[in-house]
């Protein structure tokens, strides 16, 4: 098991965002967790990334204890989050983004395998090579959508986190970006994805969670989930 | 010898060349006297503006400590210099060096232990260290002005009738020098460009693994060796005592106001306009009202512009400040 968090409780003052939540996520999975607005579901994702403190749980990549890790640690552990509303820099190029996205590499001073990994992303996103030298605050939603897990990509994740990667998208850019990550798993990265727009996220996950006030309610093979009432009635739109 | 505004204006001071050149000036020669009067204590300005843009950027804090780190730049070089006897090439990397030690210590000691911090919790953080430090500048140094050799002697140059003091010239050569590392290290380097994604955005920073913990530090690193630096060139000048501070950081905090906050082009041109206004207004109107200019400065764009002449509304209104 590559992540495995058990009895996960996160709150904001007194109110429990999270209870005892427990999600398995096997290497080289695809795994989705569906939820309405304030389920929790980017709480999980700023939980396990070292943004928001639990309380109570444990959250384990492969043997090491995440818990407690400030997020540059947990960062070079190898899980990189794409966050909710994309959360580009805006104000830098787009390239300056990208290279943001290696800065534990830059660190290291790995400058050669830097120029490869952006000419890598470059064929898959090549809109990002013709805006290169433009600021990424100007660039189109799907665009900024396509930099944001691009500038993720650069930090070469183990788990790539994802939250909610269709909000706002039109749905031929919602199509092509789950095309991305649908390749990007075939390439061997482990994805989280959590998502409003669950019948995409069953389409391509292996395996899902549903969560509600907080705590999973449902959990299983995602083409289970597609075909269960109960989710065809809360989340596909009966 | 307690320093007068008025011998920048009309160059009469302590230098008796001066006096016989200035005795012959004409109008225009004045005028531009006052001009290169303007820009190098507009430069200071600058600098103080940029220090308070750096750390702004990454905290959106107003450091107010900033002008303290000013006088200290200037009143550890008179100890290291005039008082110990150290060379100036020794003296001034180190007095810079012990008022960036001075900066870590305000993040470390009054900034970071604050738990759960408001943006104005924080300034008044800056504002109590700033009172702290300044107290404890008038116990080491007590409360007359110190002077220090000028760097390189006081030997006037004539220019058009004005009369430029060779210390004007260093002042000019480090905004310039300022400029041009702080540009190269934004736009070059990997750790320039971590503090604008931090000052872009910190969450987004973090999960790129960025620790915007120390790039906080490395803000307050850099405006505490700016404002040393000031501290240090302009008190051959206009000499230095434990209570500059405060006025300095009023001053640059117009000229980054001016400028539009959090702007570097905008610090380097608010500082420099804010110091032709402030000499121009003594010398053609009054001395007496020079520290009046920039108060009513800053007054007026905080009612009409407070996005300042280069900042941009949007981005002010998206600080949280």
């Amino acid at each position: 098991m590559l992540l495995e968090i058990n009895g996960l409780s996160t709150y904001y003052d007194n109110i429990a965002a999270l209870k005892a939540v427990d999600i398995r996520v096997a290497k080289g999975q695809i795994v989705a967790i569906i939820g309405a607005n304030g389920a929790g579901k980017s709480t999980l994702l700023k939980t396990i990334s070292g943004l928001v403190r639990p309380r109570a749980g444990t959250i384990r990549l492969r043997d090491i204890d995440l818990c407690g890790l400030a997020p540059e640690r947990i960062v070079a552990h190898g899980v990189t989050q794409v966050p909710e509303g994309r959360q580009i820099f805006a104000h830098l190029s787009v390239l300056d983004n990208l290279h943001l996205g290696a800065y534990l590499y830059h660190k290291r001073r790995h400058r050669s395998e830097i120029k490869t990994k952006i000419q890598t992303l470059y064929r898959m996103f090549p809109i990002l090579q013709r805006r290169a030298q433009q600021i990424a605050g100007t660039l189109s939603g799907g665009e900024q959508q396509m930099l944001a897990i691009a500038r993720a990509l650069m930090g070469r994740p183990e788990l790539l986190l994802l939250d909610e990667p269709s909000m706002g998208l039109a749905p031929l850019i919602v199509r092509d970006i789950f095309s991305v990550l649908r390749r990007l798993n075939a390439d061997g990265t482990t994805i989280l994805l959590v998502e409003q727009n669950a019948r995409a996220a069953l389409t391509i996950a292996d395996y899902a969670y549903v969560l509600e006030t907080g705590s999973v309610t449902l959990e299983g093979p995602a083409g289970e989930l597609l075909d269960n009432p109960r989710v065809k009635a809360s989340y596909l739109g009966g | 010898m307690r320093f007068r505004w008025s011998w920048l204006q009309t160059g009469i001071g302590p230098w008796p060349i001066e006096n016989a050149l200035m005795e012959t000036t004409t109008f225009t020669s004045q005028l531009l006297q006052y001009l290169i009067t303007g820009l190098t204590i507009g430069s200071i300005y600058s600098m103080v503006a940029i220090g308070f843009n750096i750390i702004y950027n990454v905290t959106e804090i107003i450091n107010f400590a900033q002008g303290e780190f000013v006088m200290l730049g200037g009143l550890v070089m008179v100890t290291l210099h005039t008082v110990a006897g150290l060379n100036l090439l020794i003296a001034f990397p180190l007095a810079v060096g012990l008022v960036t030690l001075i900066g870590v210590l305000l993040d470390r000691l009054a900034i970071r232990p604050i738990r759960n911090p408001s943006v104005l919790t924080l300034i008044i953080a800056t504002i109590a260290a700033s009172i702290l430090i300044k107290g404890a500048a008038m116990l080491i140094w007590g409360k007359n002005p110190h002077d220090l050799p000028a760097f390189s002697g006081r030997d006037p140059i004539s220019f058009f009738g004005a009369v430029i003091q060779p210390q004007y010239l260093w002042v000019f050569g480090f905004l310039v020098l300022i400029v041009v590392i702080l540009t190269l290290f934004f736009d070059k380097t990997i750790a320039g460009k971590a503090m604008s994604a931090c000052a872009d955005n910190p969450h987004a920073a973090s999960l790129v693994g960025i620790n915007v913990n120390r790039m906080i530090l490395l803000s307050f690193i850099l405006s505490a060796a700016i404002g040393a630096t000031a501290g240090i060139i302009i008190t051959p000048i206009s000499l230095m005592e434990f209570d500059r501070g405060a006025m300095l950081a009023v001053k640059g905090f117009a000229a980054a106001i001016l400028g539009g906050l959090g702007s570097f082009p905008g610090a380097v041109a608010g500082g420099l306009i804010l110091g032709l206004i402030e000499s121009l207004g003594a010398g053609l109107i009054s001395s007496g009202y020079k520290d009046a200019f920039a108060l009513l400065i800053l007054l007026a764009l905080l009612f009409f512009r407070p996005s300042g002449l280069l900042g941009n509304a949007q981005v002010s209104r998206i600080k949280r400040f």
